[in-house]
């Protein structure tokens, strides 16, 4: 069974890319575009990583990660932060969560894949 | 005066002469008279009559008179003698009225002498005074006496006072007229200050006091205050320009006495809204704001060196109306009134604040514009990027021919070169803000060159010499020297001809203070003058030439720069053209800034 992974993201083209781009690389996608319902998805199944957008609406990324941890207590999934806004790097460093990473947008395939799999542990 | 005839060690008169003269006249005529009258025994009746030359005598001359009296009672009692003995009841009132002369003489010498001591002395005191004094007459000014202080004090001879008149002392019309009216109201009058005109100097500021003597003569006593007129004088400048400075000031200025405001300047009560009443005599506490209270000193009543003053202090401040200003106070001791009191200076600052605070505003909102342009610039690139991604690297599956592939390769370099254009942007542009801080650690510059080298892949592209001590260590940030060092290699490997020598070598001593390593290229060269432009943010160059070779590269050579001098360092570039360049990177060896939060 393939290990899922749950893209958090509201900009269609992006998914759609990120639907063929993660089954290339041997996962099974899972798309939300509201992180909400994504949060309420985990609760019932949760994935092996999550790839999250931070400008989004109705909740951002931050109070998607902050929910995540706290509410849904899922201290242990890694999210790797997903987005084309800049310093990002400040915020994160003061959240201090080790199960964190980040990938800036725009990022190659192989870029894609190194992040990936650093967290999964598939090198 | 009277001039004087000199006889031995002896000074007489000519008064003198005249009064000897009248008494020698009055004894001869005396004796005479009692010669006559004793041979014609009637001796009693003129004997009396040298009371005369005798009194006159001990009246001008009391000492020599009273010789007289006593020489004159002998020779009368020695004739009575003669004439009348055996006569005893003759003799006796001839003896008693000899004893009579002599007593009276006694007294008239004894007052004539208290009087002419009590004058003398008088006429002392008018000449050694240490005022100066004049007698006038009232109805026609004439000058009629003056001492010798008054002389000296004025410059002009006795003699020359002697022929002037009162009015001509006088050095200002005006005040000459105001003694005059004075003078009219027939009182006496005491401390008149006026201008004195002096012989050899300019006017000479006198005090008068001047009273009558009797219908004619005025008695008028000069004091020369010019000394102290002159420190009045200066005085008052001294202090009409302190006012000036303090009352026109654009800064507040407070001093306190024994912690209480004794002067408040009309900027600080512009600056509170309180009026001086309101603030003389009180605490400056009350005024300052609660929170800062704290930071307000006590000062002590003297400087004392165990409780130096603050330096420079921001206090917040409540004014009358409410608003709270801010003000960068200094403090200083001075002498006030001949005890210490502590001087402030404050400045309003509020304004200054407020421009600071709307510029920072206006840095987050330019921040937070290049933030969201950023992302909606790096968002669409994202799918580009990834489906070029994945039609190269799997053509197979996407039916991708060999030539096909070489544009799309193109098409996914060009995308890269757009991400680092906008990524470098947004460095820059968080750089400015400066809230970039640095990570300092020890590291190894041999390390971190083989692994920036490696990560390049350009020991391919260029041959590539290090001339490093191989275990140099440089306290510095990592991330940032090794992005700096990245570009300066991009930059040598990219522009310099083949075949392609780049050399890397550490310059320093261990006595320098700051660490050199250089990158030499055998490149293109820069020209001076566009030496400066290769750092500076998207600088197009004239000519065209430099955009065109190290367009790629601006942005980098720029952030570089920031890096360094973040540092404390800078980078020197020196180049031939057609030879090469070299890039030096300076940093000082021991840390500049500590880590910010």
């Amino acid at each position: 069974m393939k290990q899922k992974i749950f893209v958090v993201e509201d900009d269609e083209p992006i998914l759609d890319l990120m639907d063929i781009l993660i089954r290339k690389l041997g996962y099974e996608p899972v798309l939300v575009a509201n992180g909400l319902e994504a949060l309420e998805m985990i609760r019932k199944e949760p994935p092996a990583l999550i790839l999250l957008d931070i400008m989004m609406t109705p909740i951002d990324g931050w109070e998607f990660l902050e929910k995540l941890r706290g509410e849904y207590g899922k201290t242990d999934i890694p999210v790797i932060i997903f987005t084309a806004s800049p310093a990002v790097e400040e915020r994160m460093a003061a959240i201090q969560d080790t199960r964190l990473g980040v990938l800036h947008k725009p990022v190659s395939f192989n870029e894609l894949r190194d992040g990936i799999d650093r967290y999964l542990g598939k090198h | 005066m009277d001039r004087n005839l000199r006889i031995g060690n002896y000074a007489i008169s000519h008064t003198d002469i005249v009064r000897i003269c009248v008494i020698l006249s009055l004894t001869l005529s005396c004796i005479f008279i009692t010669s006559i009258s004793l041979s014609n025994h009637v001796e009693t009746i003129y004997a009396q009559l040298f009371y005369f030359p005798i009194l006159y005598a001990t009246y001008f001359f009391p000492r020599r008179g009273l010789y007289l009296a006593g020489f004159c009672a002998i020779v009368y009692e020695v004739l009575a003698y003669i004439y009348l003995f055996p006569d005893t009841g003759g003799l006796i009132v001839t003896t008693g009225q000899a004893t009579l002369f002599i007593g009276i003489a006694a007294v008239v010498a004894y007052f004539t002498e208290k009087i002419n001591r009590s004058e003398s002395r008088y006429r002392s005191i008018f000449e050694t005074s240490l005022l100066g004094i004049i007698l006038f007459d009232q109805n026609s000014f004439a000058i009629r006496m003056t001492n010798s202080h008054l002389a000296q004090m004025l410059g002009f001879p006795q003699e020359e006072l002697g022929k002037m008149t009162f009015s001509q002392l006088f050095a200002v019309k005006d005040e000459q007229r105001k003694f005059f009216e004075y003078l009219g109201s027939n009182e006496d009058i005491i401390n008149f200050e006026t201008h004195f005109v002096a012989k050899d100097r300019g006017p000479v500021w006198v005090n008068l006091s001047w009273s009558r003597i009797d219908d004619n003569l005025v008695s008028c006593s000069v004091i020369d205050i010019d000394q102290r007129k002159q420190a009045e004088q200066a005085a008052e400048e001294n202090y009409t320009q302190y006012k000036q400075v303090t009352e026109n000031a654009p800064t507040c200025i407070i001093i306190l006495a024994h912690n209480r405001i004794v002067y408040a300047n009309p900027t600080f009560r512009a600056f509170t809204g309180y009026e001086p009443g309101e603030l003389m005599g009180n605490d400056l506490r009350p005024i300052i704001h609660p929170e800062d209270r704290d930071r307000f000193p006590v000062f002590p009543d003297a400087p004392d060196p165990r409780m130096p003053l603050p330096g420079m202090t921001e206090l917040r401040f409540l004014t009358k109306s409410g608003d709270t200003r801010l003000g960068t106070l200094f403090f200083t001791w001075i002498l006030q009134k001949g005890s210490h009191a502590v001087l402030i200076n404050l400045v309003d600052i509020t304004e200054h604040e407020k421009l600071k605070e709307t510029i920072q505003q206006d840095n987050e909102r330019r921040r937070g514009i290049i933030s969201t342009v950023a992302h909606e610039l790096r968002t669409p690139l994202q799918p580009i990027m990834g489906y070029l991604n994945l039609l190269t690297q799997d053509p197979e599956t996407y039916g991708v021919t060999d030539e096909t592939k070489a544009i799309l390769d193109r098409c996914a370099k060009s995308v890269d070169r757009e991400r680092q254009i906008i990524n470098q942007m947004l460095e820059l542009s968080v750089l400015d803000s400066g809230k970039i801080p640095l990570k300092y650690s020890l590291f190894s510059v041999p390390d971190l060159l083989r692994t920036v080298i490696e990560a390049g892949g350009y020991a391919t592209k260029a041959d590539i010499s290090m001339d490093i001590p191989p275990g140099l260590r440089v306290d510095a940030d990592e991330t940032k020297i090794s992005i700096v060092i990245d570009s300066m290699i991009s930059n040598a490997v990219n522009y310099s001809k083949p075949p392609r020598k780049i050399r890397i070598a550490y310059l320093s001593n261990s006595q320098e203070k700051m660490h050199r390593l250089s990158i030499q290229d055998n490149g293109v060269g820069i020209t001076n003058s566009q030496l400066d432009e290769i750092f500076e943010p998207f600088q197009l160059p004239d000519s065209g030439s430099v955009s065109r070779k190290y367009d790629r590269i601006g942005l980098s050579l720029s952030i570089a720069k920031k890096y360094i001098q973040m540092h404390g360092g800078f980078i020197s570039v020196d180049s031939v053209v057609n030879i090469g360049s070299t890039f030096t990177i300076h940093i000082p060896k021991q840390r500049q800034h500590e880590e910010k939060a």
